[in-house]
């Protein structure tokens, strides 16, 4: 490991200007990716601002929303009682996430920022990787691709955005509190993240500079149903082959009165599936617009020899977690 | 060969003699060896899956901070292969010229101050290739093929025309991927010159080996390389070869005068000590309609390296397995630009097994005939290729007791007949052998003033529990407490023994043991033969017997004199005596030596949407011979069972078309099973005393593994109905 400067911030402003006054900078939160990839020489950062002792480690409750600071672990805010009970997904999501160790040290922030777990992108001796070094090429196209991306990919890059909380929050419609030196800004995590077209190394709206300071979900109404299911090789300690996160209005007559669907481990981005949810609202709860749905959701995939089973095991896991959420169609 | 008389067929679990020492972090593994002026060497390794190196530039590298040396095959001077041994040759000697013979390779050493400023200059290092299309298909006409590589094929009877008449066939091919050892404890190397005599702290599971592998290396005697590994991190086999970076960490201190220090990083795991490789079988079974076969027919196509000729015999399981008057196994081996192979768990047993008992299994469906039925109806009751009676064997009473024990007679025949809570439920079971081996081995046997006893032999402990069970049989064969004697082992100044491998370690030195406590029982009884004071005057070795830190007269157990009353009379600070064992062959024992044999049942549950596989019960019944140490045995049991596992449904090494890069070089990437994916794991002995060595035991370090694969891929075929031919089997499979 090359060496590199290590400072610590305590204030916001502080940690703005060293970033800004550096450009070779990187934050760190819990370090549960920064750090790996330093070690691996992917990330070669001149000067590392710990984060970790900025006041942004607070979850409140606030108009129907919950803002949960950046540096809140996973296991505090998957601890937490209003999102146990409002935001059960969420909880779901995050405790089907990493190990409890992991958990304990990766915050919300980092958790939103992690990067892709593709071995292309993570192996400095793999030249072709344009998420690494725009225009060096896709070593993962024809590589092996089991785990990669079916949606939102591009010849360019078919990394899957691994992160299983994210897709909840995407579908909840949250919210990212940005501060940068030139100010604060609020935006909606649906518009945050960037599929990778052919600039896979921008991964984000976040300016250089930037940080996220919070993020704000806004709680599910009552008597709402919602679910994360999250299916891979074995049974915990994994990243997803595919995951759902559904919530779901029911009417008296069954019917679905409105519903969220995100998808995880089959897209480059958190992914929100607004063609299953147009199919699901208003509809009946059964199994044919449930297959409806699925299908809609992953009307755009596009399939590469070793993950094409990744277009069906999402719709079967789409499926699988409205049944379970609506009681229906199984 | 003289038995001592036989304690119980399963001994006491007592607790491991080293376990308070590993647990409070006192026990030296070769990572804590540390020397003052230690430097750090760190590999740098080919991005090119074969050709050449046309330029390797050192220059920044040897300007980066810290930097002691960088090796390079321009610099590192001639170095001699290691010995051939029973496991294939020893790799090639590192950095000797510019050919590059697969991805990872070994390139280059960069030697700094800190692992981390070792680091840097190894990134730093710049090397150009001329690339040349990797051979990597088992198939590539390209690959240089060599048959009957290890003189195991076997030819019984007539096949063609057995199989031509069988009124049942089947024939299919079953699929293996390569799988990596990945012990917990990164291999490590750290090697001191102290003048001409090179000393390692190394992870080996064969300090002998490594000695003289070595000594080869740099043109030294023997004498001149001691190794010392009194606990090493976990094996599974990756320890079974001497591997260029050990040469290579040598070679550094030699250079810079310094110890060095040299790790292994995860990722070169995968590279730099072996792998399970992947291959292909073909089974044709001929049966008759009552389910008697009469036809088996394996052959084998496995990969290993371009100059390597790893032992891994694969089709020749099915020689032994069945009662069968008609057998051919034919072996072949497929050379690739990939990583040297070796050993890995049950190494040819553990894939051969997996295909021969799922065309068991498929003969089974096609008799409509249950499978355990099969298995007991073509029973090998004696030796197959000799005829000979087995040593012990008690095959059917695993199966019976293990069907009895998993409640089998609920198994509904029809796959996917059986269903709870919404899951779909297969039982699946392989019947399992694993081949004898054992080595010479020596032992040195000590009885102190004290009356303590101290044992030992280069044997090494990998967290298999040398050290209790070696304790227990000499405490045993010396009449004293296990808390009196103290075993050495992991040295290479200590009596020669084989490799902890085969399966073999326990009886080999357990063996050897024995005999040194022997012949020291017998260095006592000469100590006092003309005795006047000894009430053991005139007696020899066989007239006496130990017992509780004395010597009792046979015929009058009430005549006795303790080991330490002798030694203080006889002023002597202690007595020592040599033993050796030496197997014996099947026409000396008039018997075919037998590994060890059993039965294994799992019960899977599959999601019939997701296709998610669970394992929610495994039972292992085991015919071990005897059995030491009950804890020590049903942890190997039960951690094999937890690598068959993983074969069955996770493990896959998986490379880059192309160029033969590990594209998962990480336990990120590489699965292997979680605490949830382990269920209940029941473990059985049964059988008894072996007759082929003086301590009564076969090996059970890898019959563990070797059968849940199959069982698996069975069991999964009963809950679903579809039959997977390949591994690992995943989800995806099953949509
Ligand atoms: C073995 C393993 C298994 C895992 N399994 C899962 C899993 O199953 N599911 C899952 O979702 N995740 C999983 N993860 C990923 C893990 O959740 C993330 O690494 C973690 O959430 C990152 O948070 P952190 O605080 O450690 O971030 P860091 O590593 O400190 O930072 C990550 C990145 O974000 C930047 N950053 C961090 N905070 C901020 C901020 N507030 N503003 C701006 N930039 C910031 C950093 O500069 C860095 O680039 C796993 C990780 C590991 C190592």
């Amino acid at each position: 490991m090359r060496p590199f400067t290590y400072v610590r911030a305590h204030e916001v402003g502080t940690a703005l200007a060293e970033a800004e006054a550096d450009s070779r900078a990187d934050f760190l939160a819990g370090g549960t990716t920064q750090l790996d990839l330093m070690k691996d020489g992917v990330l070669r950062p001149d000067r590392l601002i710990d984060i970790t002792r900025l006041p942004l480690h607070g979850i409140e409750e606030r108009q129907g929303a919950l803002i949960v600071g950046a540096l809140v672990t996973m296991e505090e805010l998957a601890a937490d009682p209003v999102a146990g009970r409002r935001l059960p997904l969420v909880r779901e999501a995050l405790l089907r996430s990493a190990s409890v160790q992991l958990r304990n040290m990766a915050t919300i922030g980092g958790n939103l920022l992690q990067r892709t777990r593709c071995r292309y992108f993570r192996d400095p001796t793999v030249a072709a990787c344009n998420k690494r070094d725009r225009g060096s090429g896709c070593a993962a196209v024809h590589g092996s691709h089991r785990t990669h991306a079916v949606l939102g990919t591009s010849e360019h890059c078919i990394a899957t955005h691994a992160s299983d909380v994210a897709v909840t929050l995407v579908a909840l419609d949250a919210v990212v509190h940005i501060s940068g030196a030139a100010g604060d800004r609020k935006v909606p995590l649906t518009g945050f993240y960037r599929t990778p077209g052919d600039t896979p190394d921008v991964e984000n709206d976040l300016r250089p500079g930037e940080l996220i300071a919070a993020v704000e979900i806004p709680l599910l109404p009552e008597g709402a149903r919602s679910d994360y299911l999250k299916v891979r090789d074995r049974s915990s300690y994994e990243f997803a082959l595919a995951s759902a996160a559904v919530a779901v209005g029911l009417g008296a007559d069954r019917r679905i009165e409105w519903a969220r669907v995100g998808l995880g481990g089959v897209a480059t981005v958190p992914w929100r599936a607004v063609e299953a949810e147009a199919v699901l609202t208003g509809s009946p709860a059964d199994g044919e617009v449930f297959a409806s749905a699925a299908a809609a959701a992953v009307a755009g995939a596009e399939p590469r020899p070793q993950n094409a089973f990744k277009v069906d095991l999402a719709q079967r896991t789409l499926v699988r977690t409205l049944q379970t959420v609506t009681g229906a169609g199984s | 060969m003289t038995t001592i008389s036989r304690p119980r067929l399963i001994g006491p679990g007592i607790n491991r003699v080293d376990g308070p020492l590993k647990v409070t972090g006192r026990a030296p593994y070769p990572n804590d060896f540390a020397y003052p002026g230690m430097v750090h060497a760190v590999l740098v390794r080919s991005t090119a899956g074969a050709g050449r190196i046309t330029e390797i530039d050192t220059t920044a590298a040897e300007r980066s901070p810290g930097v002691v040396s960088v090796l390079t095959h321009l610099n590192a001077g001639p170095l001699a292969r290691g010995p051939m041994t029973p496991l294939g040759v020893s790799p090639p000697a590192p950095l000797q010229d510019d050919a590059i013979l697969h991805y990872g390779q070994i390139v280059a050493v960069a030697v700094a101050e800190t692992f981390e400023e070792a680091t840097e200059a190894a990134y730093a290092v710049r090397v150009g290739y001329a690339d040349e299309p990797a051979v990597l298909d088992l198939d590539d006409p390209r690959a240089k093929v060599r048959t009957n590589p290890w003189g195991r094929d076997a030819d019984r009877g007539d096949v063609p025309v057995a199989l031509a008449g069988a009124e049942v066939v089947v024939d299919e091919t079953y699929l293996t991927v390569d799988n990596t050892n990945n012990p917990m404890g990164p291999l490590t190397t750290v090697a001191r010159w102290e003048g001409d005599t090179l000393v390692v702290n190394n992870s080996t599971q064969w300090a002998s080996l490594e000695g003289a592998a070595l000594a080869a290396a740099f043109g030294i005697p023997e004498e001149s390389v001691h190794v010392v590994a009194p606990y090493v991190g976990g094996g599974f086999g990756a320890g079974l070869r001497v591997w260029q970076h050990v040469v290579l960490a040598a070679l550094a201190a030699r250079v810079t005068g310094r110890p060095v220090k040299l790790v292994l990083t995860r990722p070169q795991m995968f590279t730099a000590c072996g792998h399970r490789p992947k291959g292909r079988q073909r089974v044709r079974l001929g049966a008759t309609r009552e389910g008697a076969l009469v036809a088996v027919q394996h052959e084998a196509r496995t990969a290993s390296a371009v100059d390597d000729d790893n032992f891994e015999p694969t089709a020749s399981v099915s020689a032994t397995a069945y009662a069968c008057p008609n057998v051919i196994t034919r072996d072949v081996q497929a050379r690739l630009n990939v990583p040297v192979p070796n050993s890995m768990r049950g190494p040819g047993t553990a894939t051969g097994n997996y295909a021969l008992e799922c065309a068991m299994d498929e003969l089974a469906y096609r008799l409509g005939m249950d499978p355990l039925e099969l298995r007991l109806r073509n029973d090998a009751a004696v030796h197959p290729p000799t005829g000979l009676p087995w040593s012990s064997r008690a095959h059917k009473e695993c199966l019976e007791r293990g069907a009895e024990l998993f409640g089998w007679s609920r198994r509904t025949h029809e796959p996917r007949s059986m269903r709870e809570d919404g899951l779909l439920v297969g039982y699946g079971l392989a019947a399992v052998g694993y081949p004898w081996f054992r080595a010479r081995c020596s032992a040195r046997a000590t009885i102190r003033r004290d009356g303590t006893a101290y044992v030992c032999s280069a044997g090494t402990e990998i967290g298999n529990g040398a050290y209790t069970v070696l304790v227990q049989l000499s405490a045993e064969a010396l009449g004293l407490d296990p808390g009196q004697v103290t075993f050495g082992l992991g040295d290479s100044t200590m009596p020669m023994a084989p490799q902890t491998g085969g399966s073999s370690l326990t009886g080999a030195v357990g063996s050897a043991a024995h005999e040194a406590c022997r012949a020291l029982v017998g260095a006592f009884t000469d100590l006092v033969a003309d005795d006047g004071d000894s009430p053991l005057r005139g007696c020899t070795a066989d007239d006496v017997e130990p017992a509780d830190g004395a010597l009792r007269r046979r015929d009058d157990p009430a005549v006795h004199e303790s080991y330490r009353d002798i030694l203080a009379r006889h002023h002597r600070p202690d007595l020592s005596a040599d033993g050796e064992s030496t197997p014996l062959t099947a026409d000396e024992l008039g018997m075919a030596p037998a590994g060890a044999f059993g039965a294994k049942y799992v019960e899977v549950r599959v999601d019939p949407d997701l296709g998610r596989i669970r394992v929610a019960r495994a039972l292992s019944v085991i015919d071990g011979g005897r059995i030491v140490n009950e804890k020590t045995a049903r942890s190997q049991i039960i951690g094999g069972t937890v690598g068959g596992i993983g074969m069955a449904l996770f493990e896959e090494t998986v490379s880059d078309p192309g160029s033969g890069r590990i594209a998962n070089a990480t336990l990120g990437d590489y699965i292997v099973p979680v605490n949830a994916d382990i269920p209940d794991m029941q473990v059985e002995f049964a059988g008894s005393w072996d007759r082929a060595n003086p301590v009564g035991t076969k090996g059970i370090g890898e019959i563990g593994l070797v059968g849940l694969a199959p069982a698996i891929a069975n069991a999964v075929f009963h809950a679903t109905g579809r039959r997977i031919r390949s591994l690992p089997i995943t989800l995806d499979q099953l949509l």
